[in-house]
């Protein structure tokens, strides 16, 4: 699964489902925080609608982890402050970097929680279309 | 005249915070920061804008600390944010994507994806509610257990579209409105190189963006009531909703948009002001164009995106001897800090200035030079 589906589909679901998959890794490898959880700025990047030119919205919150797995580094990267979302992120990061036999077993787990926000979002879509407006003709008489 | 340099006070400025605190708890009562974030959600989307950060959590600290003055909460924000490292700059944010909760046009009835009113206090009466004095925990567990049966008894049966297309996009397909290039130059940033006039487009909507929500709506309602446009803009689009924040991946390369790392999503509001101007034509027949101002801040904060997307026309179309068409009236006014700070500074010791000054009056009175 590519990253941004995966990291979309891990932090839209939260600390749960992402440290459920990180259990799996911890309890086999060795993983060392070569950064642990702290925070930092992402500066938000937008195209203006009128001119087409770029310009900074302002700034998110993140909070940032990096781990380590034998060689192969991870980084997790959440808005606001979450230290442990980063830092399981961080360790199923480093997994699919390492290529990790277990990282073939989440493919399902993903696909699923996917699903679950699918069907969330969908149902807040449509709680949303009942404040849609429906227009109707006034009949105003004498009008042509 | 020469400066003596004086002391004290220290005992007394420990004693006037003491005091701040004691005002703010005097009551008895303390307010949990996450009665403040959930409960003054317009309050904390206003301190997140103004301040340039999007962090509700903080936010909603920053206002329990400044007891619920703005200005003050924006500041805490501003100075917190100064302490924390820049680690990345996003993607390019797509408004296209954007999920909408909220999309309105005074432009045309029918827009496809319809009208979506969402959450908004345009259509309430503005009478006092005096219920919310007696609202309970229990209130509202039943509230929102009635609220939800319903939802989801009545759902309607026909799935909303995804990804609306943009209004302007009418006008742009009639030729009506010229068509949109794009330009890739990298943004300046405020917040890292002073602006300098004539500024470049980047850096006045930055500035516009997290302008003080009073200052902004001001100059607008300004502009459109004759000390400046001469045209009543019309919006084209109004739009709340939620849009992902994404970075190229930090550890490796990031050849395609779905090896990008999604970090959360933020809520904005985006505007698309029309506004009509008179321009000659070919052979000098006078003709109407229709020109586009934008309005885009963190958060739910309408009028101010709508008074941004006035401004940001004004400043596009500079008319000589009009305060809002002025980039340098407009833009160094409305920052919160920097008025507020400056404004406050006048509550400081200026003895030594002041002191000169009554002395220059005193001769000058007495007829001396």
């Amino acid at each position: 699964m590519q990253r941004l589906r995966r990291t979309k589909i891990l932090i839209e679901s939260g600390l749960a489902v992402c440290q459920k998959l990180s259990q799996q890794i911890l309890q086999k490898y060795e993983v060392t925080v070569i950064v642990p959880p702290h925070n930092g700025l992402v500066m938000v990047k937008v195209r203006d609608q009128a001119e087409g030119k770029l310009f900074y919205l302002g700034e998110v919150l993140v909070t940032e982890c990096r781990v380590q797995i034998g060689t192969t580094l991870g980084i997790g990267l959440v808005q606001d402050h979450q230290p442990k979302v980063a830092y399981h992120l961080a360790v199923i990061d480093a997994a699919y970097q390492a290529e990790l036999p277990e990282v073939e077993e989440w493919e399902g787990q993903l696909a699923a929680a996917e699903d679950d926000l699918a069907r969330i979002q969908a149902g807040e879509a449509l709680t949303l279309e009942r404040t849609k407006v429906h227009f109707s003709m006034m009949n105003i008489e004498g009008a042509h | 005249m020469a400066y003596v340099a004086v002391k004290g006070g220290e005992a007394a400025i420990a004693e006037s915070i003491k005091r701040l605190r004691y005002e703010r708890l005097r009551e008895r009562r303390t307010i949990a920061v996450k009665a403040i974030r959930s409960g003054l959600r317009a309050l904390v989307d206003r301190v997140m804008s103004e301040a340039s950060l999007y962090a509700k959590e903080l936010a909603a600290l920053a206002i329990k600390q400044a007891e619920g003055n703005p200005e003050e909460a924006t500041f805490l924000l501003r100075a917190y944010r100064s302490t924390l490292p820049r680690k990345y700059y996003s993607r390019l944010t797509s408004m296209g994507s954007m999920f909408v909760e909220r999309r309105i046009s005074a432009a045309f009835k029918d827009i496809a994806g319809g009208q979506l009113l969402g959450a908004s206090a345009d259509y309430t009466h503005r009478l006092l509610d005096f219920n919310l004095e007696k609202e309970t925990s229990a209130n509202v567990r039943a509230w929102l257990a009635a609220f939800q049966r319903e939802q989801e008894a009545e759902k309607p049966s026909v799935m909303p579209r995804v990804e609306l297309p943009r209004v302007t996009d009418i006008l742009r397909s009639e030729g009506l409105l010229r068509r949109m290039q794009q330009d890739d130059t990298a943004p300046r940033d405020i917040t890292r190189q002073s602006m300098t006039f004539p500024a470049e487009r980047s850096e006045r909507l930055q500035t516009l963006t997290r302008g003080e929500s009073g200052a902004v709506v001001a100059l607008g309602y300004a502009a459109i009531r004759g000390y400046g446009l001469a045209a009543h803009p019309t919006v084209a689009a109004l739009m709340v909703g939620r849009v992902a924040i994404t970075i190229d991946y930090p550890l490796g390369a990031c050849d395609s948009d779905d090896e990008a790392l999604y970090l959360g999503q933020v809520r904005v509001t985006e505007v698309d002001a029309i506004i009509p101007a008179a321009k000659k034509g070919q052979g000098g027949k006078q003709e109407i164009e229709i020109r586009l101002g934008y309005g885009l801040c963190f958060g739910q904060n309408e009028s101010k995106a709508i008074a941004m997307s006035v401004l940001d026309y004004c400043l596009e179309h500079p008319i000589p001897d009009s305060p809002v068409h002025d980039e340098e009236f407009v833009l160094t006014h409305i920052d919160s800090v920097e008025a507020s700070g400056f404004i406050s500074h006048l509550k400081l010791p200026h003895y030594v200035t002041f002191q000169s000054e009554l002395d220059a009056a005193r001769r000058i009175n007495r007829g001396e030079r």
